[in-house]
C-alpha cells in the first residue's frame, strides 16, 4: 500500500478531472431521480386530498402484463 | 367392476386436476413479475440489495486503484483514469443491448414492464457513455496529446450517445407511451448494430486507440493489481446500474399507471 501523490506525477487536472466529471454526473442522476420521486409523490398526495376516497395507485393488481 | 372403475377414473381427475393447479400456480409465479403492479413493490425491495454493495465496492475499488496498482511505468499515474473510464465503456455498451432486448421484447409481446424497463435503462447507459468520452479525452490529452480524434473507436462510441440521447428523445417527443415504446424500440434494435462496431473497432481498422487489455479467452496483459481495481469498479458500476434503475423503473410504473387510471376514469 502507498499514499497517491494528490499531483498524480503532474496529470492531477486530467485524473482528478475524469473523477471529478464521473462523482458530479453520478450525483445528478442521483439527484434527478430524487427529484422526479418528490414531485411524483406530490402529485399523488394533491391527486388524494381532491377526491374523498382513496384512488388505487396502480392500474389492477391482478397480472396484466399486456396492455 | 363398476366401482373399481369408477374409483381409478376418480384417482385419475384427481391427478389431473392436481397436475393443472401446479402447472397454473408455477405460471402464475413464473409470469407474476411480468405485471408492473405486481413488480414494483417487488423491486423496492431490491433496490438496497444493489446500492449497499455498489457503494461499498465503488470505495473498495478506488482504494485498490489509488492505494495498492501501482504507477504505470509507461503512462505514469494517468493511466488511472482507466478505473473509470473501462467500466463505463462496458457499461455503456452493456446497458445498450439490455435496453434493445427489453424494448424489443416489449414491442414484439406487447409487455409493458420490458418497455419500462429499456426506458429506464436509456438514462443511466447514456451517463456511462458520457462518462467514458469524457474520461477518454482527459486520458487522451496527457497519453495522446490531444483531447479528441475522430478515431473508429470513439466515434462509434459518440454514435451510441446519439443513439441514447435519440430515444430518450423519441420516447419523450411521443405522448401515448405505447407508441412511444414501439418507435423507441426501432431505434434501439436498429442501433444494437454499432455495438459490435465499438467493440471490434480496434481489430478492424487502424485505430489511435488501444486495443483490449482484457479478453475473456486470454490471460490479461495488466498487473493484478491494477486488474482487480478494474473488474471491482465493474462490479460496482453495475451494481449502481441495477439499484438506479430499479429505483427509475419504480418511477416510470407510477407515472404510466396513475395517467393510465385516469385515463380510465374519464373514459379514454
Amino acid at each position: 500500500m502507498h499514499w497517491p501523490d494528490l499531483s498524480m506525477g503532474g496529470y492531477g487536472f486530467y485524473v482528478w478531472g475524469a473523477y471529478l466529471f464521473s462523482l458530479v454526473a453520478i450525483v445528478w442522476e442521483l439527484v434527478s431521480l430524487k427529484q422526479r420521486k418528490k414531485t411524483l409523490a406530490q402529485r399523488q398526495s394533491s391527486q388524494q386530498s381532491m377526491k374523498p376516497v382513496a384512488t388505487p395507485v396502480l392500474r389492477g393488481s391482478v397480472n396484466e402484463t399486456t396492455s | 367392476m363398476l366401482c373399481t372403475w369408477y374409483f381409478v377414473l376418480g384417482i385419475s381427475t384427481l391427478i389431473q386436476r392436481t397436475k393443472y393447479q401446479a402447472l397454473s400456480t408455477n405460471k402464475m409465479n413464473l409470469y407474476k413479475y411480468a405485471s408492473p403492479a405486481m413488480f414494483y413493490p417487488l423491486a423496492g425491495k431490491m433496490i438496497p440489495w444493489f446500492a449497499i454493495p455498489a457503494a461499498l465496492l465503488f470505495a473498495t475499488g478506488l482504494f485498490v486503484g489509488f492505494f495498492i496498482a501501482p504507477t504505470d511505468f509507461q503512462q505514469g499515474d494517468a493511466y488511472r483514469i482507466i478505473f473509470i473510464h473501462v467500466p463505463a465503456a462496458w457499461m455503456g455498451m452493456l446497458l445498450y443491448v439490455l435496453m434493445a432486448i427489453y424494448a424489443g421484447i416489449g414491442w414484439a409481446f406487447n409487455a409493458r414492464l420490458s418497455s419500462m424497463m429499456a426506458s429506464s435503462l436509456a438514462v443511466t447507459g447514456a451517463m456511462f457513455t458520457a462518462i467514458s468520452l469524457v474520461t477518454g479525452a482527459f486520458w487522451g490529452k496527457p497519453t495522446w496529446g490531444i483531447w479528441w480524434v475522430w478515431d473508429a473507436r470513439m466515434t462509434s462510441t459518440l454514435i451510441l450517445m446519439f443513439l441514447y440521447i435519440g430515444f430518450i428523445s423519441l420516447q419523450a417527443a411521443i405522448e401515448d407511451p405505447r407508441r412511444a415504446d414501439r418507435a423507441g424500440a426501432v431505434l434501439a434494435l436498429v442501433g444494437v448494430i454499432n455495438i459490435p462496431i465499438i467493440y471490434f473497432s480496434v481489430q478492424w481498422w487502424q485505430t489511435l486507440h488501444q486495443g483490449a487489455t482484457i479478453r475473456i479467452l486470454q490471460k490479461p496483459t495488466i498487473r493484478g493489481s491494477m486488474l482487480a481495481a478494474l473488474l471491482i469498479m465493474l462490479a460496482a458500476c453495475w451494481l449502481y446500474s441495477v439499484a438506479v434503475v430499479l429505483i427509475r423503473l419504480r418511477c416510470i410504473i407510477l407515472e404510466r399507471e396513475q395517467n393510465a387510471a385516469r385515463f380510465a376514469e374519464v373514459g379514454v
